[in-house]
């Protein structure tokens, strides 16, 4: 056996599920509290918000401006069509909006919460075969394929409706997480601590805001989303969201293949575990790891502070996705952390053993869940 | 004065570098070393260009009269055999001394021993008198022992003690086929031409013959002959295993075709079939040997005897198409082999494993070493055959011109071809795919995605050797007549004599 360098390899030791639910019930932020941590977290979620405005823009354009459109070609395009625009974009000086239509096809997919459950309602159903009724007079290619495949016209319009409804989610949570960089500045958010409550507090705020889409076709508006479907913020997008792209995610081509005959993937998508909280971040830049579009797109709009502080570190600008791959981790764990937190049923100084027992059982349907992601990132 | 070049720039270099006095840095010496191979890198380039292609016969002859009396004339001269070969002798011993960078004891003997080494085979191969012949054979096996024994890996003593009793009984056994073919001609004219061997009995050339073909199937190596070969390729260091499988092995196939063909048609045709057979099996062995192996230097070791059995194949088969093959296999595998023992010295500085069961995923992109990976898969395409690259055209020339010959034997081959392809992607599979890491797979696969590797990066210059090679394994590939018309005519009055003969 070869004796291999102990510097080249190690790993850090993870949580377990007593040591989750105790951090979770007393107060205390899963990704241990250290000024590298706080450089990290706050920086990555700068140049993610970054991104997500952009994804954001994008998404809403998408919805309202390339709905049902056959041939979306310019659909990243955000309606600019100028010749350095275009050129940009087939140099690939561009935003990856394909992660972002990942995401959405990951929570159209993984169809939990209440727009999906709204997707199912007569309702909805009523305002597609309106919405169809009025494409198809306009468009004669729309009026031969529904005909020939009567589920695929509402089946894209549900997909424009997911599409939508992240757009909106990532309006809020872009600006979120720039403020979040800007009290950091500002020194009001010191700790990683800090930083989950600033998140809870952003999510908390937003947490009533109304999910609407609609559409003007002809003149005449259609809804998709409408007000009387009830659809907010946090219940209906931000943890449908969560749990199709933190969670469940999809298993995705790269260096590991899977036998799905074989049952290397479950079967039941509702125990996946290939999320942003599970994922190994060693195939970043991996062909075919859609996470490597996001890295990407972050290490555009990196801080000069964080940019710096990869520098110093491993293999400097070599590794560098891989670095914020890890980085955008542990930040994803503080959202986690935020929105757990944010959702516990009661308050977590309570006194009451019976609104105890439910927080209890609350943390620990959660560390049931996270104790088999990547805590080992969370560490000092 | 052209040819003598080739031995007086790395002689004199060595000689410089022995007396240089006071202590100098490896630094120093190593551009030293590489100035002076640069220069003979240049000669061999003049001599290229000087070379007539047309003709078949040796050229820019120069003959001293030496020792008469034992038949040792200072007789050189270089065709279109030879020269393919001093060429790949220039380029591997510069790209040897490029990549020699960690050398932890006397830097000095070390380059001098590389320039010794190069010089020697360069007088192998331009050598136009069978003892002067020999006489740089046997230059070349004290540096090589040398470089094994004094800058070798952990067992090196072992490997090279293994490596000169194998090579010098391949000394002695061509000194003795030389010296009897003397004896029973009752000449002491030791000159490549004319062919003594015409007043030979068939019985006398044979056993001649065989001595020449297990002297020099030491060398190549061919099964079962082989057996010091990946001992000395583990325990070599990466340069070393650069220039023995690059450029040293290549003085055996050489050596088989100037001096077993050449020498003596007659038995060669008589002995042929066995030949081809024989071929085969190495071919076979060493393929199946290399699938058995974990470690990366082993399998290529295996890789080289199988690959060797080509030029053995081939030399058999005796037609110009494929001797001409045989010539560009010795160039093809001198570029692929040396492209492939670079990049595994790479992997091996970066690790410090070279052990399959232990190395996984090292293409990954950002952790990993994905430019070695890249050009790794090129070498094993190569290797394999693959269309575009020089292995394709060396075995596809071989395959042809032995096809009609010995079917079976080249039908068997071409499965040891197909078997390269086999034994190559598990090395990459297992090495380069999958999740990097480069420890043993535990029962955990949880705990083993959690693994962090942090191997140092591999800088640009350390890949520019391999990138040359990459480079001039497509070029050759791509563009193979540059070869063939300087190799051609002297390859095809080669086959015509044979046959003329047979």
């Amino acid at each position: 056996m070869p004796v291999i360098p102990a510097e080249l390899v190690h790993s850090n030791p993870g949580l377990d599920t007593e040591q989750i639910i105790a951090k979770l019930l007393g107060g205390e932020t899963l990704l241990s509290d250290t000024p590298d941590h706080l450089i990290e977290v706050v920086d990555v979620l700068e140049s993610y918000g970054e991104v997500l405005d952009a994804y954001s823009k994008n998404l809403i354009y998408q919805g309202e401006h390339q709905f049902l459109n056959p041939f979306p070609i310019f659909k990243y395009l955000d309606g600019d069509l100028s010749p350095a625009k275009i050129w940009r974009h087939l140099n690939h000086d561009r935003i990856n909006f394909e992660y972002a239509e990942y995401c959405m096809k990951g929570m159209l997919w993984h169809a939990t919460g209440g727009m999906d459950a709204y997707f199912d309602s007569e309702a909805f159903n009523e305002n597609c075969k309106a919405i169809i009724a009025a494409k198809r007079r306009r468009d004669p290619l729309l009026a031969i394929l529904h005909p020939l495949f009567p589920d695929f016209l509402s089946e894209l319009i549900r997909n424009a409706a997911t599409t939508h409804a992240l757009g909106q989610f990532w309006r809020v949570m872009s600006d979120l997480f720039i403020d979040l960089a800007k009290a950091e500045r500002a020194g009001t958010v010191r700790s990683i601590p800090d930083v989950v409550d600033f998140i809870k507090q952003g999510l908390v705020a937003a947490a009533a805001n109304p999910i609407e889409y609609g559409v003007t076709i002809g003149g005449q508006q259609f809804w998709i989303l409408p007000p009387e479907a009830k659809l907010t913020f946090l219940v209906d997008v931000a943890v449908p969201y969560v749990e199709a792209v933190f969670l469940r995610g999809m298993p995705f081509l790269g260096t590991v293949s899977y036998n799905a005959q074989a049952q290397q993937i479950s079967p039941d998508q509702a125990t996946f575990t290939y999320g942003a909280l599970y994922a190994d971040p060693l195939p970043t830049m991996g062909a075919g790891v859609p996470p490597s579009l996001l890295m990407q797109d972050m290490y555009r709009h990196l801080p000069q502070r964080l940019h710096e502080w990869y520098w110093e570190r491993t293999r400097g600008e070599g590794d560098v996705r891989e670095k914020i791959c890890r980085s955008f981790q542990k930040s994803m764990f503080c959202v986690t952390n935020a929105a757990i937190s944010g959702t516990m049923p009661h308050a977590l100084d309570t006194t009451d053993p019976e609104e105890q027992e439910a927080n209890r059982a609350y943390a620990a349907s959660w560390a049931g869940r996270l104790v088999i992601g990547r805590t080992d990132c969370l560490a000092a | 004065m052209l040819l003598s070049s080739l031995l007086l720039i790395p002689f004199l270099g060595t000689a410089v570098l022995l007396l240089w006095p006071g202590e100098q840095p490896l630094g120093r010496l190593r551009l030293v070393t590489i100035a002076i191979l640069l220069v003979q890198l240049v000669a061999s380039l003049v001599i290229t260009v000087q070379f007539d292609p047309s003709i078949a016969g040796m050229q820019l002859q120069e003959f001293h009269s030496w020792l008469p009396g034992i038949g040792l004339d200072y007789s050189l001269g270089i065709d279109g055999l030879s020269l393919p070969l001093v060429l790949i002798n220039a380029a591997l011993t510069l790209v040897s001394a490029i990549i020699t960078r960690d050398i932890d004891r006397r830097p000095r003997i070390y380059f001098a021993m590389l320039l010794l080494i190069s010089g020697a085979v360069n007088g192998a191969f331009i050598a136009d008198n069978l003892l002067l012949f020999f006489l740089f054979y046997e230059l070349e096996l004290i540096p090589l022992w040398l470089l094994i024994s004094v800058w070798g890996g952990a067992n090196k003593a072992y490997a090279a003690t293994k490596f000169l009793i194998f090579t010098a009984i391949s000394g002695m056994l061509i000194l003795g086929a030389f010296l009897g073919l003397a004896l029973l001609t009752g000449s002491v004219d030791f000159s490549l031409t004319p062919v003594l061997s015409d007043r030979l009995a068939m019985g006398g050339q044979i056993v001649l013959l065989l001595a020449i073909l297990l002297g020099f199937g030491i060398k190549i190596p061919l099964v079962p002959l082989h057996n010091w070969l990946p001992d000395a390729h583990t325990q070599a260091a990466t340069p070393v295993s650069v220039l023995l499988a690059g450029v040293l092995l290549k003085l055996g196939t050489y050596g088989l075709l100037r001096f077993g063909l050449q020498l003596f048609p007659e038995a060669w045709a008589e002995l042929a079939p066995g030949l081809a057979i024989w071929a085969a099996i190495s071919v076979l062995y060493g393929s199946l040997a290399a699938i058995a192996q974990t470690d990366m230097k082993r399998m290529v070791a295996f890789s080289s005897v199988g690959h060797m059995g080509y030029v053995l194949l081939a030399a058999a088969a005796n037609t110009p198409i494929s001797l001409l093959g045989a010539v560009f296999q010795m160039v093809a595998h001198g570029l692929i082999s040396a492209l492939l023992f670079l990049l595994v010295g790479i992997v091996y500085r970066k690790t410090g494993t070279r052990d399959l069961k232990v190395l996984h995923g090292l293409l990954s992109p950002e952790k990993g070493l994905p430019l070695t990976g890249t050009l790794m898969i090129l070498a094993v395409m190569a290797s394999a055959g693959l269309p575009g690259m020089a292995g394709f055209i060396s075995e596809f020339l071989v395959f042809r011109g032995s096809i009609a010959a010995f079917p079976v034997a080249t039908l068997l081959s071409m499965v040891g071809s197909g078997l390269t392809a086999v034994y190559f992607l598990l090395l990459v599979n297992r090495a380069f795919f999958g999740r990097l890491s480069i420890t043993p797979n535990s029962d955990d696969p949880i705990k083993d995605a959690r693994l962090d590797v942090q191997l140092a990066p591999v800088a640009p210059r350390e890949t520019y050797p391999a990138i040359a090679l990459a480079a001039a394994i497509v070029a050759l590939g791509l563009l193979p007549f540059g070869l063939s018309y300087l190799s051609e005519t002297s390859i095809t009055a080669l086959a015509m004599q044979s046959m003329g003969v047979s």
